[in-house]
């Protein structure tokens, strides 16, 4: 397992974590180039389905990223992501997909070391995971 | 793989790129796409030869869709979209692949940086291939300003935007404006004289053909957006015409003896009355539920005198309707009522008042002409101030604004100095903090006359006995006798505050004041774009304070909403399909800006593409797919992640 390549998506709001990992890029703080991030406006843009279809086309981890509490640019909505998403990660198992490979968080602007570690900890959390292997409901379903 | 061919610009960023990846490989492998027409690299992209490259590329291919494979689109995105839009190419062909911070610059191996950008570069040809044009938009705007509160920041914020001309109403629930200061003596720490600093800016609104001063009135609704409001005011009759001077002939025939507001009950004033000498408007009001001739039709006596026949029995309510282009909350506080705590005495016993009842008794425009005295009508030789009493009223107080409620106590032994020489104050609190070099130089001063500071060590212990003279006792006190009490109970938000922010979707903070947009960038912006705050319906502040509030909300307006000019609004919106939308309204329940609004005869949800920002919660919770958040649609982001994840 050791060359195993983890393929983790993470879906991050423009103004704090996208911001945050751009700090990290600016102070050149190096973490696993697994985490590959897609850009949204807030992170209460973040459908479900979203994630799902990231595990779907072979993503082995997900990531929802954005403002800490009380820091959102549009007020509320990575309040909405986190109880949309707190329900998400209990059905996770449902479908056969550990809870540990789907990660609700915050990083600031300014938090470029917080976007590396955690980047960092999320690989490591997915390298001893392995590779996705889909059960039960969603498997008959990609079949 | 989409059919749209598209131009692939890689920049070396000096080589800030191209020394953390293998870019002449990566261009290699661009080149080779099929989806790709050619692959362009350039050294700066962003310099202006860079500039002037990129336009010449543009123009010379008839690209359906740019990738710049670059910096963060945080840097650039912005240069390159203008410069496309310079062309005439619409901004959303425009997209940036984040190689520099979000690749080569946090990727340890060249090899594995070169592969994270085929990725990123891959998502973003897959979601470029989906992107809708993107259409700017722009609204002209109203200019005039709807003031809610007449008192200083109110008043200050309505001077600022009429002296550069704007139209702008001030909307007052007493028959008056003025507010709190107007019953204030003397304004710490200069101790000037408060009417003195109030009267030439009423007679400057009074000369104003720019403000429009409506009082006793209200506000319904305030429904529209930032450069568009539309709002309903009620006003009640006064039953006095404006033909009024306030000469005063009727106060002299009056029957009836009304318990005065203005000096918070401790004196009267007639049935018809002004709030003071000189108020604006000048116009005296019939307070209906006092006057005789309402309650039993026995008395005209103040339309017989009146030498303008100005009374009007039979003025009715009026209901009016302004457009305004933003609105100033200026609603002031209230202070809290001490009696919910028996151990202070406030109503059961003689002498006990609050600050603002002092305030009252030590003006000169105050119920006893400013002499200090106690209900027997001695002048009281030993007066008790106690500071802090936010600790003990449970819920109501205010703890931040106990500096503030220092300064202002400590007025009371400078008003008891000059007034009754000799005479001793005793100030109890739990810790005097002041708020800064000027309260505490005031402080110093103070101390040096007879004022002394008593430190208790608990204030939820200070109790309050009727002896011959009220004996006071707390912990780490000795019981000292005195003739007065001044309870310092401080600020809390003017009574409908909540009602208010009700009506105009805004939130309140912890202590019920209007959250700011931001505590320290924008405190006098509200939630909402075009709704603004001042004075203490932010919070609790000193008059200074106030009027800077005022300023600042004045001074944002000004930058904004400037005649002819157009306000840009946000582009990237979210739309609902109304043939898709079942009206289920879970996107009402999500906007954080009151942007969607239920059609009723539709039946289906629609966004005010004017109030939304853009920010896609609406779109992520719609359960039919009805809505979608433009340039972030859900078709675009399954083509980002399929593009990342797959050849």
């Amino acid at each position: 397992m050791s060359d195993y390549k983890p393929k983790i998506i993470a879906f991050v709001c423009n103004w704090c974590s996208y911001a945050g990992a751009d700090k990290a890029g600016g102070k050149k703080l190096v973490y696993a180039p697994n985490v590959k991030l897609i850009r949204v406006m807030c992170s209460g843009r973040v459908d479900p389905q979203f994630a799902m279809e990231a595990f779907r086309k072979g993503a082995d981890g997900v990531m929802v990223l954005g403002c800490h509490p009380g820091d959102c640019h549009y007020r509320s909505g990575n309040i909405k992501a986190f109880n949309r998403f707190s329900i998400f990660q209990r059905m996770l198992a449902q479908f056969g997909i550990e809870k540990e490979r789907f990660k609700l968080d915050w990083v600031g602007a300014g938090e470029g070391e917080r976007f590396q570690i955690t980047a960092n900890e999320m690989t490591e959390t997915i390298k001893r995971l392995g590779p996705l292997s889909i059960r039960g409901f969603v498997e008959s379903e990609v079949a | 793989m989409s059919e749209k061919k598209s131009i692939v610009f890689l920049c070396n960023c000096g080589n800030n790129i191209s020394d953390f990846m293998e870019l002449d490989a990566l261009s290699q492998w661009a080149a080779n796409r099929e989806d790709v027409l050619l692959v362009e690299r350039h050294n700066l992209l962003c310099s202006p030869d860079g500039r002037k490259h990129f336009q010449e590329v543009l123009q010379e291919h008839d690209a359906e869709r740019v990738i710049i494979g670059a910096c963060s689109p945080k840097m650039h995105e912005k240069t390159f979209q203008t410069l496309a839009e310079e062309l005439g190419i619409n901004i959303s062909t425009i997209h940036m692949a984040n190689i520099r911070e979000q690749c080569g610059w946090v990727t340890a191996d060249k090899k594995d940086a070169t592969e994270k950008a085929k990725e990123l570069i891959r998502g973003a040809i897959q979601r470029s291939g989906l992107a809708e044009d993107l259409e700017r938009r722009t609204m002209e705007v109203n200019t005039d300003v709807l003031i809610i509160g007449g008192g200083i920041a109110g008043i200050e914020t309505a001077l600022c935007l009429a002296r550069a001309g704007r139209k702008t109403y001030i909307v007052e629930r007493d028959i008056a404006i003025g507010g709190f200061i107007i019953k204030t003596e003397e304004v710490a720490p200069n101790m000037e004289c408060s009417p003195c600093v109030l009267a030439p800016r009423l007679s400057e609104i009074n000369d104003s053909k720019n403000i429009e001063v409506i009082t006793n009135a209200e506000v319904k609704s305030v429904i529209g957006f930032f450069g568009n409001f539309t709002a309903a005011i009620h006003q009640k009759a006064r039953a006095v015409e404006d033909s009024c001077i306030g000469c005063e002939a009727c106060f002299e025939v009056c029957p009836v003896d009304v318990e005065s507001r203005f000096h918070h009950g401790l004196g009267t004033h007639k049935a018809i009355h002004t709030l003071f000498p000189g108020s604006v408007p000048a116009a005296a009001a019939i307070d209906k539920n006092r006057c005789r001739h309402y309650t039993d039709g026995s008395c005209i006596a103040c339309a017989e005198i009146c030498p303008f026949g100005s009374v009007n029995f039979e003025q009715k309510d009026r209901e009016r309707e302004i457009q305004v282009g933003s609105v100033v909350i200026a609603t002031g506080f209230d202070v809290i009522d001490p009696s919910s705590n028996p151990n202070l005495g406030y109503k059961t016993m003689e002498d006990v008042y609050t600050l603002s009842e002092f305030e009252r008794i030590a003006s000169s425009n105050g119920p006893y002409g400013g002499d200090i005295r106690m209900k027997n009508g001695r002048s009281p030789d030993r007066i008790a101030v106690i500071h802090c009493t936010d600790v003990m009223f449970e819920k109501n107080g205010s703890p931040s604004c106990t500096p503030l409620m220092n300064m202002i106590a400590l007025k009371v032994g400078e008003y008891v100095h000059k007034k009754i020489p000799g005479a001793e104050v005793f100030n109890v609190h739990a810790g005097m903090v002041m708020a800064g070099p000027k309260e505490t130089a005031y402080l110093n001063k103070i101390r040096d006359k007879h004022t002394r500071l008593i430190e208790c060590t608990d204030m939820t212990t200070v109790t309050l006995k009727q002896d011959d003279r009220i004996v006071m006792q707390g912990a780490g006190l000795e019981p000292i006798e005195v003739d007065m009490v001044v309870l310092a109970t401080s600020m809390k938000p003017s009574e409908g505050t909540a009602a208010l922010a009700e009506l105009l979707h805004l939130e309140l903070d912890e202590n019920g004041y209007i959250l700011p947009d931001h505590e320290l960038l924008h405190q006098t912006g509200s939630s909402l774009d075009g709704i603004y705050i001042a004075g203490c319906a932010v919070g609790p502040c000193n008059m200074g304070t106030a009027v800077t509030r005022g300023h600042a909300a004045a001074g944002d307006i000004l930058s904004k909403l400037v005649p002819g000019r157009h306000i840009e609004l946000e582009i990237m919106t979210s739309v609902i399909d109304e043939k898709v939308c079942i009206g289920c309204k879970m996107c009402i329940s999500v906007c954080p800006y009151k942007a969607v609004n239920y059609d009723e005869q539709k039946h289906i949800c629609q966004v005010n593409e004017v109030i939304c920002r853009g920010c896609g919660t609406c779109t992520a919770t719609c359960p039919s797919g009805a809505s979608k958040a433009r340039h972030f649609t859900d078709d675009q982001i399954y083509a980002e992640i399929g593009g990342i994840l797959h050849e």
